[in-house]
């Protein structure tokens, strides 16, 4: 255990050095998460002349479809930038307290995601049996008569594309629907844009 | 009936022509108007344009560069784009750059007028001047905010501290917090969402 300690702790030191020179905030330069059972650091790209590029470097969106969204959803749920979203993913996914949620189809959730996210693609969100699974992994409790309790569910951070994406509102519209609570749930608008633009860490599976 | 189809396929020709990138699904541009000039406010046009001025970087050497957190403090309000385009088109107040006038220079948002955050930080005449043109008042020492007006800021991007330090400089002299908004997108997520910059040299060529 003390060995395991010492080398958590050597390790970090070494990290921080490596991440030094573009840190996340003052105080962090990276974070130890956990992605599909692997260990993964995120931390920001370290080249200050690295460009965003890519489809995610795209800004012609075309609206009707991809529409610049609210800051606020009015509905009490608290919109968060990157930093809420690493403490949350340091202090809450880390400690299975919380659940970090990519709400885009899972072909894009397998190409390239936030680490430790999980994919719950918005068009669930009209599944009443497929949403009724997820909130019971979600930590809601399955109640007679079509209710549920909700006291013992999960903090959930929501994202999607960018601030143009609806999937994000669609899939919390839908839980709150179901009687998630709205206090329990964040709403990262930002979403992969954003994160990407800052040169924060993403895992790609294929 | 020749006639009839004719119709019909110039409609699908036009509205595939005319694929338009609105801001939101009803509203295609915003006229707004700030100190005598007009500007208008749209979405880039077009299918693959994409972000590849110094604004797509992605890594900005730390320090003095961290990513900021969402909110400035509780009761600033953060704006995104949609708040920024309402803000300007019904008047709400001053929109203010707090970036150095250098930057200014090369691009800005629409509508905004630059006082570089450091004019706010020390007690100086010139400061005064600023304070009184938002209409605050100075009784002896101590200034009173009642009729002042509601001042938003912005800076380089989520990863600028300007707009932030500004607004602490303010509160910390009495400014409401609720007279002060910030977007916290900055320039870089403004042009990230595909919405249209000022280019002042651009313009004096004109």
């Amino acid at each position: 255990m003390k060995l395991f300690i010492t080398m958590a702790i050597l390790v970090t030191s070494i990290f921080a050095g490596k991440y030094g020179k573009v840190k996340i905030t003052e105080k962090i330069s990276h974070v130890l998460v956990f992605h599909k059972g692997k260990s993964i650091n995120i931390h920001r790209i370290q080249d200050v002349k690295n460009h965003l590029t890519g489809a995610y470097a795209k800004i012609s969106q075309p609206c009707p479809g991809r529409c610049i969204q609210p800051i606020d959803m009015k509905n009490g749920v608290e919109t968060v930038g990157e930093v809420e979203v690493i403490s949350f993913i340091k202090n809450k996914v880390n400690d299975h307290k919380g659940a970090l949620i990519d709400a885009r189809p899972q072909s894009m959730y397998n190409k390239e995601t936030i680490p430790s996210a999980i994919n719950i693609p918005f068009m669930l969100g009209d599944n009443k049996e497929a949403m009724s699974d997820i909130l019971e992994v979600l930590g809601m409790e399955k109640m007679p008569k079509g209710k549920w309790n909700n006291s013992k569910a999960l903090e959930i951070m929501v994202y999607c594309n960018g601030p143009w994406c609806q999937k994000s509102s669609k899939l919390i519209n839908s839980l709150v629907k179901m009687g998630y609570p709205a206090n329990k749930i964040y709403y990262y608008r930002g979403g992969f844009q954003m994160w990407k633009s800052l040169g924060l860490t993403t895992v790609k599976t294929k | 009936m020749k006639i009839k189809l004719l119709v019909v396929i110039s409609f699908i020709l036009s509205s595939v022509a005319f694929a338009k990138n609105n801001i939101t699904e009803d509203k295609s541009s915003v006229n707004i108007e700030v100190n005598g000039k007009k500007y208008t406010i749209e979405r880039i046009q077009g299918n693959d344009v994409y972000l590849t001025n110094e604004f797509s970087l992605t890594s900005r050497p730390s320090p003095p560069f961290f990513i900021q957190p969402f909110k400035v403090t509780k009761d600033v309000e953060t704006y995104g784009e949609l708040e920024v385009i309402e803000f300007l088109e019904k008047g709400k107040g001053v929109f203010i750059d707090a970036r150095l006038e250098s930057w200014y220079k090369n691009s800005y948002i629409a509508g905004a007028v630059n006082i570089p955050f450091k004019k706010f930080l020390k007690d100086t005449k010139e400061r005064d001047k600023i304070l009184k043109g938002f209409g605050a008042v100075k009784k002896g020492k101590k200034w009173d905010f009642t009729k002042a007006k509601t001042i938003l800021f912005y800076c380089n991007g989520s990863w600028c501290v300007q707009s932030p330090t500004a607004i602490h400089a303010l509160k910390d002299i009495g400014y409401p917090q609720k007279k002060m908004k910030y977007y916290r997108g900055g320039i870089q997520s403004w042009q990230l969402v595909g919405l249209t910059v000022i280019n002042p040299k651009e313009e004096k060529k004109r």
